[in-house]
């Protein structure tokens, strides 16, 4: 059981991802703008940050991502992503998107506690290494 | 009877027998033939007169004969003239040449000598012409060339696009200064290698012509960002000129700034993304909670499957009316509204509209002031439109209010507008919202507008409806206080009767 924090401004997909985190056994707790996300996660030390790209702005998502690597915050990212494929933009793992891995909408609950087990793995392994 | 075309012929001679008698065998030879008697009568009739030939005596009593073809020839140069003299003298005969003479016929003469000098002098008169009519020409067309060079000048000097000519050299033949602005450049020298002056880009696409071996057809076109800040674009655009044998004679670049193309392009681009994402975001929902209720390994209680059914359908609904609203809006941006056009009377559509609303507006516990001035004005517009117009403005009145709030609408004649206003005393907006107010698919975002439904659309579409009216809408909001919405008409009021019709027509 690990602790994640969702911050979507859509207040239906929060519903259903908690509810899908929820039922394996996650603390989840949600934010629906960046900076209630932002003071969610520093108040409740999350495993993992499940994060939207588009909230207020077409881009706050990242900026988001940035400002917690900025502040230190070595949490793992999963990046919900909506129309990076639709317009033709591919967004990839990198310094300026400083997040570990993307789920594109609409999300199957099956992939989605995939990517969070994974990532949570992932965490655990590199936390017991170092 | 001489003809028209006949070489006309003066002949000036103080001897009656001899000038009547060289006429009357002139004339039976297809000549036309002018006689004066004196000399000042020949002067007279030799510069008034178009003469192809003239024969002039040397010794007459009033003038010399030298004298008179002074004269002639300086008014007609190309008029032929013939000396004709008894005391023919190698001194005179060079005297005669000297003042522009063509020939010199010593009396007494045959007939015969007479005709062919004259026929001679008449082919000397032809060729004159000619050289006369080609001089004419080519001055003029020297005049044509000057005044074309000047004009085209004047016209690529004139012209937004910049024009760059240069040769199979690769040298400079021809720019403007449009030309400069956009290849950044201080001066162009005529004539001087200009390629290594020019971006890289361009310089590499004129050189696909120069170093071709054979001559390139087509025109190429590349794009540029004009400074490095990515503000401004150039379309440059090369074609080659070939000489009439087909070999390559330079070639010619076209630059054009399409910055404001490339700005409605990204407009473009930037809206097909936000359609996208609006519309995606209700699918992903959707999506999201079918796969829950369709999970086995997830348990759900009854309240969560109706809850998860119900939440499906507001947003599908919402959906449903978005695709509705960007049809709207894209109708009328392509301008394909069909109108109808009447006398409407805006009181009595916003009476209507209040009434719709009636129902919802009680379960809210919202009070309704409605007040009209004077119900007489009277709108052209479309019904349609106008109930489009106020419903989305009354019901964002009621969406954006509280329970127990107030709407005051008031309708009102200002000068030459019918004025509605709609006040809730609602949640209002923040300052960075208001901002955004015209935006598609701008919706405030907080705790108090959670969980109300809209497409983000309404007030692009009023502001579409207001604007293609001529109308006028302002908006005044305070965040917790509520907001206000004056929205202003043209009227068709009885005073300005036809002014109003010529105005809605045009």
């Amino acid at each position: 059981m690990a602790k994640i924090v969702i911050i979507d401004d859509d207040p239906d997909i929060l519903d259903a991802s908690s509810l899908v985190l929820h039922s394996k056994g996650h603390e989840v707790s949600t934010a629906t703008n960046p900076d209630d996300g932002f003071q969610l996660v520093k108040n409740a030390t999350p495993d993992l940050i499940i994060l939207d790209v588009m909230m207020n702005e077409p881009d706050d998502g990242f900026f988001l991502a940035q400002k917690f690597r900025r502040n230190k915050i070595t949490v793992p990212i999963l990046m919900y992503s909506s129309v990076s494929k639709t317009i033709g933009m591919d967004f990839g793992v990198s310094e300026i998107v400083p997040v570990d891995d993307f789920v594109e909408k609409p999300i199957s609950p099956q992939l989605l506690v995939e990517k969070v087990e994974r990532l949570l793995q992932l965490r655990k392994e590199n936390s017991s290494c170092s | 009877m001489a003809k028209l075309d006949s070489p006309k012929v003066l002949v000036v001679d103080d001897e009656d027998l001899l000038r009547n008698g060289v006429k009357r065998l002139l004339e039976m030879e297809d000549f036309a033939v002018d006689v004066a008697a004196t000399g000042t009568e020949g002067i007279l009739l030799g510069i008034n007169n178009e003469y192809d030939l003239a024969i002039i005596d040397l010794k007459m009593p009033d003038k010399d004969g030298m004298e008179v073809l002074k004269k002639i020839h300086a008014a007609k140069p190309n008029t032929v003239c013939f000396i004709a003299t008894a005391f023919a003298s190698y001194d005179t005969a060079i005297q005669a040449t000297k003042l522009g003479a063509d020939g010199y016929i010593p009396k007494p003469f045959s007939i015969e000598e007479l005709l062919q000098q004259l026929q001679l002098g008449y082919k000397k008169r032809l060729l004159l012409l000619e050289t006369e009519r080609l001089r004419n020409d080519r001055e003029n067309r020297l005049l044509e060339i000057a005044f074309e060079r000047t004009r085209m000048n004047t016209i690529v000097n004139a012209l937004e696009d910049g024009v760059l000519v240069v040769n199979k050299n690769g040298e400079a033949v021809l720019y403007n200064p449009s030309a400069l602005k956009y290849l950044s450049l201080d001066k162009i020298v005529i004539e001087e290698f200009i390629l290594p002056k020019l971006h890289i880009k361009i310089a590499a696409q004129i050189n696909r012509y120069l170093s071709a071996k054979k001559y390139l057809p087509q025109s190429f076109s590349i794009q540029l960002p004009l400074n490095e800040l990515n503000e401004s674009f150039l379309q440059i655009t090369c074609s080659p000129v070939p000489h009439p044998d087909g070999s390559l004679a330079g070639v010619v670049i076209v630059l054009k700034n399409i910055t404001e193309l490339k700005k409605i392009e990204q407009l473009k681009s930037q809206f097909v993304s936000m359609v996208s994402h609006e519309l995606k975001a209700p699918v992903a929902a959707v999506y999201g909670y079918l796969k829950l209720l369709s999970d086995d390994s997830v348990q759900l209680t009854q309240a969560q499957k109706k809850k998860f059914v119900e939440r499906s359908e507001f947003r599908l609904d919402a959906l449903l009316k978005m695709v509705n609203d960007l049809l709207d809006i894209s109708r009328m941006e392509m301008k394909i509204v069909q109108r109808e056009i009447m006398e409407l009377n805006i009181a009595e559509v916003v009476q209507s509209i209040l009434e719709f609303f009636s129902l919802e507006m009680k379960e809210l516990n919202l009070t309704v002031h409605f007040s009209v001035v004077e119900n007489l004005f009277k709108v052209k517009a479309d019904k349609e439109e106008m109930n489009r117009l106020f419903t989305n403005l009354i019901s964002n009145a009621i969406k954006y209010n509280k329970n127990g709030g107030e709407i005051d609408v008031a309708i009102e004649q200002t000068e030459n507008f019918v004025t509605v206003s709609i006040i809730d005393n609602g949640i209002g907006m923040k300052d960075e919202e208001k901002k955004k107010l015209f935006q598609e698919f701008f919706r405030a975002k907080n705790e108090s507008t959670k969980e109300i439904s809209g497409t983000g659309l309404g007030l692009s579409i009023v502001k579409r409806i207001v604007d293609s009216y001529s109308g006028k809408i302002e908006i005044e909001s305070e965040f917790g206080k509520g907001t206000k919405v004056v929205v202003r008409l043209p009227l068709k009021s009885k005073v300005l009767k036809d002014h109003v019709e010529n105005y809605v027509q045009a």
